[in-house]
């Protein structure tokens, strides 16, 4: 029976840790084991080196570091369950998401938003990631790991860019993230998919199939990108100027003494009301009731997008702008100087259906009731004028 | 002649490995039911001694399993200092214990079945 020293030991402890063996509970576990077969074997005054490395040559195929890959492999098939059981929760769930939330949506029932924003994102960063994670542990060919994760890649922008465009986040619509999405899949994806399953004879006729059908669905997704979109100031500043025609409009009537006439209230209480919707929404957008004149030095900008929540089902929006209709119905009714007086009701954004505001834009809303106030000032002034 | 004999000598009867793997982590389990607590070179001289040379547990194998079966919780572990070397003595755990009796009787079904399928008739006593 042999004897090992401290230093014969240590030399085994490092020349395992430096063949590849990190995990430290199998560095220790395999250290006992070489000094179990050498205690045990050598003879007592045999040579320690040469039998050392002809044992450790026992312990593997190619090399020592086989042994610790073969642990790690084995305790991340542990998780293979786990992740394949969280690659069916989140699978289901968004599903189900999408499902109930595009009911939800069809309805017009609240909390649409919140389903399919929930169910895209978890297919975006759960379910995708989970899957091209399995999927690359049950391929071995680095080629085929390289096209699922690449699709997987494409798969998630695509997700996120739909994200970004429904929920207007920032840059969503400079389209970036379109252009950025199709280029992946037409220029890395698919071509990588191509010639990847193109080699193989089993594969072949499927591969040529699928990648063109890849390409036209991208081709198609290409042809909605917006490679130059307008600048979103553009129509902010459309409603800007409207705002001040208003505004100049109104001069004339505050200027002139004005007749208290119950026509003259009306035209006031409608004027508030405007003033109140267009608040809600502005509020919405830049946290104020009204745009500053110097919005432009304190850089605010109103993003386009759907109305807020207000203009929801019930909400204090849509109940304003059944107000409003009221208001000017009324005020129509107390036309006095003929046709010319009249502000529309219909084809204006009035005649808009109340469970339908909720799916216009807030600048298209801004815009209509500004345009309901010209008419109204436009009455009043041809009111004053006459006498 | 001589050739012959050592021919045969070195290729005595040795399981292949791919027949090992998969029965390795039931190979452990059993002997930890029977044994109570051993350490991984214990394991591979008892399974050399109990089938004489026939099935040897390379050390490649038998430590990524244990680690596996540790992280399961089917094992306990309890670890004895000899100097400056630490020994890892595996127990089974109480669901260990429970795993080892099922792998052991899904591999005596496992048998049966090739025998079936193989075909191989049992050669009787």
């Amino acid at each position: 029976m042999y004897c090992l020293s401290e230093e014969q030991i240590e030399f085994i402890r490092d020349d395992i840790s430096r063949n590849g063996i990190e995990t430290e509970d199998l560095q220790s576990n395999l250290l006992d084991h070489i000094c179990c077969i050498i205690e045990q074997d050598l003879e007592e005054n045999g040579d320690f080196g040469s039998f050392y490395s002809a044992t450790l040559k026992t312990f593997y195929k190619k090399e020592l570091r086989e042994i610790e890959e073969e642990t790690k492999s084995l305790l991340m098939f542990k998780n293979y369950y786990t992740m394949k059981k969280l690659m069916i929760v989140s699978g289901t769930f968004s599903v189900i998401g999408f499902i109930t939330g595009s009911l939800f949506k069809f309805m017009h029932w609240p909390g649409a938003n919140i389903l399919i924003v929930l169910s895209i994102a978890t297919v975006a960063l759960l379910f995708l990631p989970v899957v091209s994670i399995l999927k690359i542990k049950e391929v071995n060919a680095n080629r085929d790991k390289f096209v699922i994760t690449s699709g997987t890649l494409v798969g998630i922008l695509y997700c996120i860019a739909v994200l970004f465009t429904i929920q207007h986040w920032p840059g969503s619509r400079t389209g970036v993230l379109w252009l950025i999405t199709t280029a992946t899949s037409m220029f890395v994806f698919i071509p990588i998919y191509f010639f990847n399953g193109i080699r193989k004879p089993e594969t072949k006729v499927n591969t040529i199939v699928s990648s063109i059908l890849l390409v036209v669905v991208t081709g198609l997704h290409f042809t909605m990108v917006s490679l130059r979109p307008t600048s979103p100031e553009i129509k902010m500043y459309s409603y800007i100027q409207n705002e001040r025609l208003l505004q100049q409009m109104q001069k004339g009537i505050n200027n002139s003494a004005r007749e208290i006439s119950e026509k003259n209230k009306l035209a006031s209480v409608i004027q508030n009301t405007c003033a109140e919707i267009k608040g809600l929404i502005l509020r919405q957008d830049i946290g104020q009731t009204s745009l500053p004149d110097d919005f432009e030095t304190k850089n605010i900008i109103i993003n386009e997008r759907n109305v807020g929540n207000d203009f929801f089902n019930d909400g204090k929006g849509v109940k304003l702008l059944a107000e409003l209709k009221e208001e000017i119905i009324k005020y129509n009714r107390l036309k006095e100087n003929g046709h010319a007086g009249l502000i529309p009701v219909n084809h204006s954004v009035l005649s808009i259906e109340p469970d339908k505001i909720s799916s216009y834009s807030n600048l298209f809303i801004l815009n209509g009731i500004t345009q309901l106030q010209m008419y109204l000032t436009n009455a009043e002034n041809a009111l004053l004028a006459s006498k | 002649m001589y050739f012959c004999v050592i021919t045969l000598i070195q290729f005595k009867m040795i399981y292949s490995s791919e027949l090992i793997k998969g029965t390795l982590k039931t190979i452990v389990l059993k002997l930890l039911a029977d044994n109570k607590k051993m350490y991984g070179y214990e394991m591979t001289q008892k399974v050399k001694a109990l089938t004489s040379d026939k099935i040897q547990i390379t050390e490649g194998a038998l430590y990524p399993a244990l680690h596996a079966l540790e992280e399961e919780g089917l094992l306990t572990t309890e670890i004895e200092y000899i100097g400056k070397r630490m020994r890892k003595h595996y127990r089974l755990s109480p669901t260990g214990k429970q795993v080892s009796k099922e792998r052991v009787s899904e591999l005596a079904d496992f048998m049966n079945t090739m025998r079936f399928l193989l075909d191989i008739k049992i050669k009787t006593a």
